[in-house]
């Protein structure tokens, strides 16, 4: 028994391009394709949401990120970490929320990762024309991602337990 | 030949900062300072905003304690307005400034501290963190994930979003409570308070192991600064300023928060972007002061619930009636944590909680406003000045971390010359530089803003500059 799928978009509204987790999760909410799933708007990946994530039956994490091209996007699929190096326990990251998951509640379902290229991350509350251009097709990608677990067409890691 | 060691950026705390200390030619520490290193400007910002912009803007200071700045703020506004907030408007911001003081305390004890606690601050790295007492302790790493949640849903559920809600505002709060809103709060209520309870009887047990820690962890004598209300107990959103020394006497009672500046100094130093503020009838720098949790359980009479009212008298009867070590942080956020859960359901409780009168209206009727509270770090003043049409032409914030930047720098100082060698830079004594600092649980978003996260780095530099010796991690 779940909650359903979770979609996570988290960054620095204030920060330009760190906004479009925001941005997505705010057309999410509206998007008819997601009724019955959870949309979350966050900073940042606090500890707390191991809770969320081990309830849900299917999770997206998106983010801005260096790396892609500005308004390309890239999908991951998220491995539980066995243990963490760092110390900060303000924010973790994702393997690491994962992992804290199955460690505490038992269980975490495939998560996934969605991170956008970026232009800026200079002060302000618009993203920048390449990022902003790209939603739709992040959103569209979103979409694809739940409606593929609901239909059990998605392959990978699947539910992660312990014993 | 002296030197400097350089803790760059200190883990575990809200924002980024860097910690150096100097040595003599001996190899002794000579002096020591908690330098936050990021700049935010939010006094310069706000300046040509409407007023009514004002607690919405000021939210985005921090992600971690918004509603302490919503409060604050639109008390701030209030003045200005020269509104007061109907009785249960009140009552309503008054509860969702005690669930962000829970999530937040819960934040700072049970995800960044209780690792160093339940491991030792000598233990491996890999080990101290949330993963790593999910694995030894799971009872109390789900107890945190728990206390946290049940601040934030009360949040969220008040506000409509865990982070930056909306609902408090000038003259009150946006919208009355629902009445199912408020059963769903009071059925988190009784597994809050036995969490809180469990985590309270497992640091009790393990405080002795800690005594050593607790004599060179901050321990020197200080005032201690909170608020109170009418009958001298903790007042998280209201009240009058109380300063108590070190022998428990009064230094300043009933001071009408809005004559801050009478008492109050800020001074600037050109190695931080945080100001240290300073009592000013003893002077810079010898008027510290510490605010906080532990200052709300020294200078109250009492807490005010029955729980929280017990434990405060074990406190006393275990450290005496003003501990003087920052250490002791720990136990009062605890005890001021279990405060908030039982006050947030004596409010919930109030005849008239579900009045849909709760807010008031007016326009600018005042060029300066002053706005008030405890905020999860202590208090917490935004003051600011409009003209005829209510644009902000001025505006000053008193965070709590800087009513005790003197003392962290006094803390680190002291730990510093108990544990740092010149010679030997260890994991465990550059921890427990770091440890004193999380005490405090200071929060540098709301005084300044970084990108990005660092590696920990720390440096022994030479006379002439040169690294003699560093960790990284």
């Amino acid at each position: 028994m779940t909650d359903g799928p979770l979609v996570v978009g988290y960054g620095n509204v204030l920060r330009s391009d760190d906004g479009v987790g925001w941005q997505v999760a705010d057309l999410l909410s509206a998007d008819p394709r997601l009724d019955g799933a959870t949309v979350l708007h966050l900073h940042q990946l606090t500890p707390e949401l191991a809770l969320d994530i081990s309830h849900a039956s299917v999770v997206v994490l998106v983010d801005a990120q260096h790396g892609p091209e500005p308004g390309t996007f890239e999908v991951g699929r998220v491995e539980p970490a066995e243990d963490t190096a760092t110390t900060w326990s303000h924010h973790l990251d994702p393997p690491s929320l994962v992992g804290l998951a199955v460690e505490l509640y038992g269980r975490a379902p495939e998560v996934y990762t969605l991170g956008v290229g970026i232009a800026s991350l200079e002060a302000g509350d618009r993203l920048s024309p390449a990022v902003e251009s790209a939603l739709p097709a992040i959103v569209e990608a979103v979409a694809a991602l739940v409606a593929q677990h609901s239909t059990g067409s998605a392959t990978g890691i699947g539910v992660v337990s312990r014993a | 030949m002296s030197s400097t060691i350089v803790i760059d950026p200190v883990t575990r705390i809200e924002g980024h900062s860097k910690i150096t200390i100097q040595l003599d030619d001996r190899g002794e520490v000579v002096d020591a300072h908690f330098h936050v290193t990021q700049f935010r400007g939010f006094e310069r910002i706000v300046q040509g905003r409407p007023v009514h912009e004002m607690p919405s803007i000021m939210a985005r200071i921090c992600g971690i304690c918004p509603v302490s700045h919503l409060i604050a703020s639109s008390k701030a506004v209030d003045e200005i307005l020269a509104v007061e907030p109907p009785p249960t408007g009140a009552d309503l911001r008054r509860v969702m400034n005690l669930a962000q003081i829970v999530q937040s305390n819960a934040l700072s004890f049970f995800h960044l501290s209780s690792p160093d606690l339940l491991f030792g601050f000598d233990a491996e790295v890999a080990r101290r963190n949330i993963i790593g007492v999910a694995r030894e302790n799971p009872r109390l790493a789900l107890d945190g994930v728990g206390v946290r949640r049940f601040g934030q849903q009360i949040i969220e559920w008040l506000g409509g979003k865990r982070i930056h809600p909306s609902w408090i505002v000038p003259g009150g709060v946006d919208a009355p409570l629902a009445e199912e809103t408020r059963d769903r709060i009071l059925s988190t209520i009784p597994e809050a308070l036995a969490a809180v309870e469990r985590a309270l009887a497992w640091y009790k047990s393990s405080l002795l192991q800690w005594s050593d820690e607790a004599a060179s962890f901050g321990a020197f004598r200080s005032a201690f600064m909170g608020l109170v209300d009418d009958e001298g107990n903790v007042d998280h959103y209201d009240g009058k300023l109380r300063v108590m020394d070190a022998d428990g006497r009064l230094l300043a009672d009933r001071i009408d928060p809005r004559t801050y500046d009478e008492y109050l100094g800020e001074a600037v130093e050109p190695w931080s972007f945080l100001k240290s503020t300073y009592w000013k009838v003893l002077g810079y720098p010898e008027g510290v002061y510490r605010v906080g949790p532990l200052a709300r359980v020294i200078v109250a009479a009492q807490m005010g619930t029955p729980r929280a009212d017990m434990e405060l008298d074990e406190f006393r009867r275990r450290l005496g009636r003003v501990p003087a070590s920052s250490f002791h942080y720990h136990y009062a956020r605890l005890i001021d944590t279990l405060y908030a859960v039982e006050k947030i359901e004596q409010l919930l409780r109030g005849p008239d909680i579900l009045s849909p009168r709760v807010r008031s209206f007016a326009g600018v009727n005042r060029n300066e406003g002053i706005g008030v509270s405890e905020a999860p770090r202590g208090t917490l003043l935004h003051h600011y000045k409009v003209d005829d049409d209510g644009i902000v032409q001025w505006a000053n914030l008193v965070i709590a971390t800087g009513h005790n930047n003197l003392a962290m720098n006094r803390s680190v100082l002291q730990v510093a010359s108990k544990y740092v060698k010149s010679a030997q830079l260890t994991e465990p004594m550059l921890n427990r530089v770091e440890a004193v600092i999380r005490c405090y649980d200071p929060c540098l978003s709301c005084s300044t803003h970084a990108l990005g996260d660092m590696p920990l780095q720390l440096q022994l530099i030479g006379p002439n500059g040169q690294v003699l010796d560093e960790l990284m991690r």
